[in-house]
Parts: C-alpha cells; sequence; structure tokens
C-alpha cells in the first residue's frame, strides 16, 4: 500500500464516520461541525483522486459557505438540544434499516463491477481532465454547454423562488 | 513529481520551503505588536510604550510572559472540547494559508532549482480561499462555545459579515484570475513581470484599480480590523467572541490576527503588486533571489503599515452600514471590473 492510498482510506472512513456522528449526534451545532469534518476529508479523498479542482471547490462551497449559514441560522435562532421523536412506528426502523441495506448492496456492486480504484498520475486513464482547471472548462463550455447552461437557469430560478419567499409582503 | 526518486535531501528542502515561512510568521507577529501600539501612539500625538528597552522594543517579550502565565479559564458553562478547539483553527488557518504565496524567485544551488514557494498549486487561489473560509469556523464557534451572549453575538455578527465581504472579494481576485488566465500564484507573478515601454510594470492594480480597491476593502473585514471590527466591538460587545477567553488562548487569536494582517498583505502584493518581482530585475544566483525575498517582504511590509494606519485613523461603521457597503457598494464595483478585465481580455486577444 502506499501512502496516498493509507491517507486515501483515512480519509474515507473519516468521511464515513463523521457523517455517521452528523445524523446521529442530538446536538445541532455539533452536527454542523461533524458535517464540516466529513466534508474535509472528501476534499482529502478528492485531492488524492487528482481532482485538486473539484477539492477546493468542495471546500469552499460546501464547508465555507453552505455550512456557515447553517450554523449562523442555528445560533440566530439558539437551537438547543434535540429531543428524540415521541412518535414513529417500529415498522419504520424495520423498513429504513432493509433500505439502508439494499442500497449499500448496490454500491458495493457498483464498485466492484467497475474496478474502483485510486489513479496515479502516470495512470494512462487518470482522468487528467478533472486535474486541470483550464481543461475542465474548455470541456464545461463545449461538450457540455447545454447542461451547464441548464443548471445554471435551475439555480437562477431556486435564487428569484428564494426571494420572492422571503421577502416582505409591501403594503398595497 | 516525476519519476525520480525523492532522496532524503529533496524532502529536507521541501519541508524547509515550508516550515520556513510558518515558523517565521508568529516570530514576526512580535516586533509588529510593538508597531501597531507605536503606531497607534503617533497618530493619536501620545508616546506609547516607551518603558521597556530602548523605545519600548523589548515591551512586547513582557506581553508575551504575561500572557503565557496568566491563568487560563474555561467559564463553567462552555462547551469544553469546542472552546479550546476555536483559538486553535484560528491559528491554523491563519498560518497554512500562506503555504501557496510566493515569497521570492527561484534559488539555483549545486545543479538544483529552489522555488521559494510552500507548494505552487495548480489550485493556488482557490487554495487561499477555501482555507480563509474555514477560518470564520474559529470566531463562530468561539462565540458559541462560550456560552456568553457577549461572546454569541459576536460570533453571529462575524459570520454575517464574512460570508458577504468573501463574495466581493472572491468576485474581485476572479479578474486577476480572468487576466493571468490561471490559478497558480507564480503565473500570476510572471504575468505582472512585463511592462508598457519598459519602465510601468504592468501590475494589476493599474488595469484592475477598482478590483484592487475592493480586494484590499474586503480584506479588512476579513481579518476583523476596525473599520470592520464589529465582531468584537469593544464599546458594545465587551470583546465580542473572544470576551470569555483568557491568557494564551486570547492570545493565540491574537496572534492569529495579526498573521492574517501579513498574509493577506503578502496576498495583496503577489496579486496586484507583481510579489518579488520589479520592472527590469531579473534575479540572478543566491543573491538575486534573497533580494527577490527583501523586495517581497518590502512590498508587504507598506501594506501592512496601511493596515494599521487605517486601524487608528477610521471609526468603525455601524452594522446596517457594513452590510450596506458589502453588499451594494463592494459587490457591484467587483462585477463591474470583472466584466472590464473580461472585455480587456477579450479585445487583447482579437489584437
Amino acid at each position: 500500500m502506499t501512502a496516498g492510498r493509507v491517507i486515501f482510506d483515512l480519509a474515507a472512513a473519516a468521511a464515513i464516520v463523521f457523517s455517521g456522528l452528523m445524523v446521529v449526534g442530538r446536538n445541532p451545532v455539533r452536527s454542523v461541525l461533524s458535517l464540516v469534518v466529513a466534508f474535509f476529508a472528501l476534499a482529502v479523498c478528492f485531492v488524492l483522486l487528482l481532482a485538486p479542482f473539484i477539492a477546493a471547490l468542495q471546500v469552499i462551497v460546501y464547508a465555507g459557505a453552505i455550512l456557515v449559514l447553517f450554523l449562523f441560522v442555528l445560533m440566530l435562532l439558539n437551537v438547543g438540544r434535540e429531543q428524540p421523536a415521541k412518535t414513529g412506528h417500529p415498522i419504520q426502523t424495520v423498513l429504513g434499516s432493509a433500505a439502508v441495506l439494499v442500497f449499500a448492496g448496490l454500491l458495493l456492486g457498483m464498485f466492484r463491477s467497475s474496478g474502483a480504484r485510486i489513479p496515479t498520475p502516470a495512470d494512462p486513464v487518470a482522468p487528467s481532465v478533472l486535474g486541470d482547471p483550464a481543461a475542465l472548462a474548455r470541456l464545461l463550455y463545449s461538450d457540455y454547454l447545454l447542461h451547464f447552461e441548464a443548471i445554471s437557469i435551475l439555480l437562477l430560478a431556486a435564487l428569484v423562488g428564494a426571494f420572492v419567499l422571503a421577502r416582505r409582503e409591501s403594503a398595497s | 513529481m516525476g519519476g525520480d526518486a525523492l532522496t532524503f535531501l529533496d524532502w529536507a528542502i521541501v519541508a524547509l520551503r515550508v516550515a520556513l515561512p510558518v515558523l517565521l510568521l508568529p516570530l514576526f507577529v512580535v516586533p509588529l505588536t510593538w508597531l501597531e501600539r507605536r503606531g497607534a501612539a503617533f497618530i493619536q500625538d501620545r508616546p506609547g510604550p516607551n518603558r521597556v528597552g530602548p523605545f519600548g522594543l523589548v515591551q512586547p517579550i513582557a506581553d508575551m510572559i504575561k500572557m503565557f502565565f496568566k491563568e487560563a479559564i474555561t467559564p463553567t458553562s462552555a462547551d469544553r472540547f469546542l472552546y479550546l478547539l476555536a483559538p486553535a483553527i484560528a491559528v491554523f488557518a491563519a498560518l497554512s494559508t500562506f503555504a501557496v504565496v510566493p515569497y521570492g524567485s527561484i534559488i539555483h544551488v549545486a545543479g538544483r532549482e529552489i522555488p521559494m514557494i510552500g507548494a505552487d498549486l495548480s489550485i493556488g487561489i482557490l487554495y487561499i480561499f477555501a482555507i480563509t473560509s474555514l477560518s470564520v469556523y474559529a470566531i463562530v464557534l468561539a462565540g458559541w462555545a462560550s456560552n456568553s451572549k457577549f461572546s454569541l453575538m459576536g460570533g453571529i455578527r462575524s459570520s454575517a459579515q464574512i460570508i458577504s465581504y468573501e463574495l466581493a472579494m472572491t468576485t474581485a481576485a476572479a479578474g486577476v484570475i480572468l487576466a493571468s488566465s490561471s490559478f497558480r500564484l507564480s503565473d500570476v507573478i510572471a504575468m505582472q513581470q512585463r511592462t508598457w515601454l519598459g519602465v510601468i510594470p504592468q501590475w494589476n492594480v493599474i488595469p484592475q484599480f477598482f478590483g484592487f480597491v475592493v480586494f484590499f476593502i474586503s480584506a479588512f473585514a476579513e481579518t476583523n480590523r476596525l473599520p470592520f471590527d464589529l465582531p468584537e466591538a469593544e464599546a458594545e460587545l465587551v470583546a465580542g467572541y473572544h470576551t470569555e477567553y483568557s491568557a494564551m488562548r486570547f492570545g493565540a487569536f491574537q496572534m492569529a490576527e495579526y498573521v492574517n494582517v501579513m498574509v493577506v498583505s503578502a496576498i495583496t502584493t503577489t496579486l496586484y503588486f507583481g510579489g518579488w518581482s520589479l520592472p527590469g530585475f531579473h534575479p540572478q544566483g543566491v543573491l538575486g533571489a534573497l533580494a527577490s525575498l527583501l523586495i517581497f517582504m518590502a512590498k508587504s511590509f507598506f501594506f501592512v503599515c496601511v493596515f494599521i494606519w487605517v486601524r487608528w485613523t477610521l471609526p468603525r461603521f455601524r452594522y446596517d452600514q457594513l452590510m450596506k457597503i458589502g453588499w451594494k457598494a463592494l459587490l457591484p464595483l467587483a462585477l463591474a471590473n470583472l466584466l472590464w478585465i473580461a472585455a480587456l481580455e477579450i479585445w487583447r486577444m482579437r489584437a
């Protein structure tokens, strides 16, 4: 095992563990922080997959902006410890666990059939496009221009929608 | 990384390249606190610290000893783990930002090329923004974990402030990225080494003056310095997010602030003022490399002085004014700058 592989495994494990802590935790602020660590660990994985550009975006957008906003709202509302839900049915636990197992099986099968592994710089099939921001940009603005523009319009619509919803009713 | 196996010496050089600035930056904090207090005193027409050593030069050492030996108090109702983690994040974020800033040209020694930079990443500028966006957690966590109203108010203000100004700062820096068509900071400097008419340096500050203004103003907000120090506004919030911190834990926040001032000055120098380069200066040999290092330090020092000068000259903004400046003045200006640079680049490509 190379050093890169060891770091990748550690980061991946950290991402899974802290994602789990985020779900299980009762203290909302600590849950958000677990998610920050999970995102950071994911960014480390991206770096080792030769995609530093995506790693940087992961940290800037998710850890640096979205989760700060979450924290901001939590602190503003002064949310305390979460109470365990009183309603709920035992069948939910059973169905939920079954769904998780099925999903994990699907994921495992997919990875095994695709032969997923960590690329090296000398690798002929290495996704060099992801590593080079310029190459990625060229691809986005040529082959995937339609998808790119579609997502832009979707985001713009979401932005306008949020603005309309949050806006105070004017005295009319 | 190539095919050659890395020898022990290569590893040592890489370690030194990274460690040297990281070890030196906290050392520079010591004279910087002296400079700030003497500068403040000069601006306010009073003597300032002048008792300990000649011109009060040993005063920072005395302050440091005091900070190390004071009692570190933890509030009983604080979230202990996060309370202790917050100053550590502050120092970590402040120090690790510098890793991608080139602080000198390339040294050629014994057939080796040693670039004076921690790591010349292909995503250099993005790395800087990624790390600075993490530094907000230090302040937010300190505010929340202290379990005090003043701290919490400081933390909340800070998160809103930093999100708002980060946007303007990033948009301003996008102009530099566009002009040099690279995220790599060594490319940004290489592009600025060209000259107009052989004398005027092609520094980014000339075509992107408004981008520079937006970037530098946002830098004040990002480092929580006056006139944007609302997270710690002492007249209303005692000391804001670090109200409940004492001894060296408070010292850690203080150190992070000064390191941030130096790092932001270094980044401003690199993005807008040609970094270690000067027009007509082509560093050769070890002496040339050292000269480039000195040029870089001198330029950065100038901006550090501007930070001190502004702090003791301008009053603090009100919170609503702060938000208004960020969203209604700086962001549109940064966007206009970006459009202007894009137009300039298209014109340059056609020509």
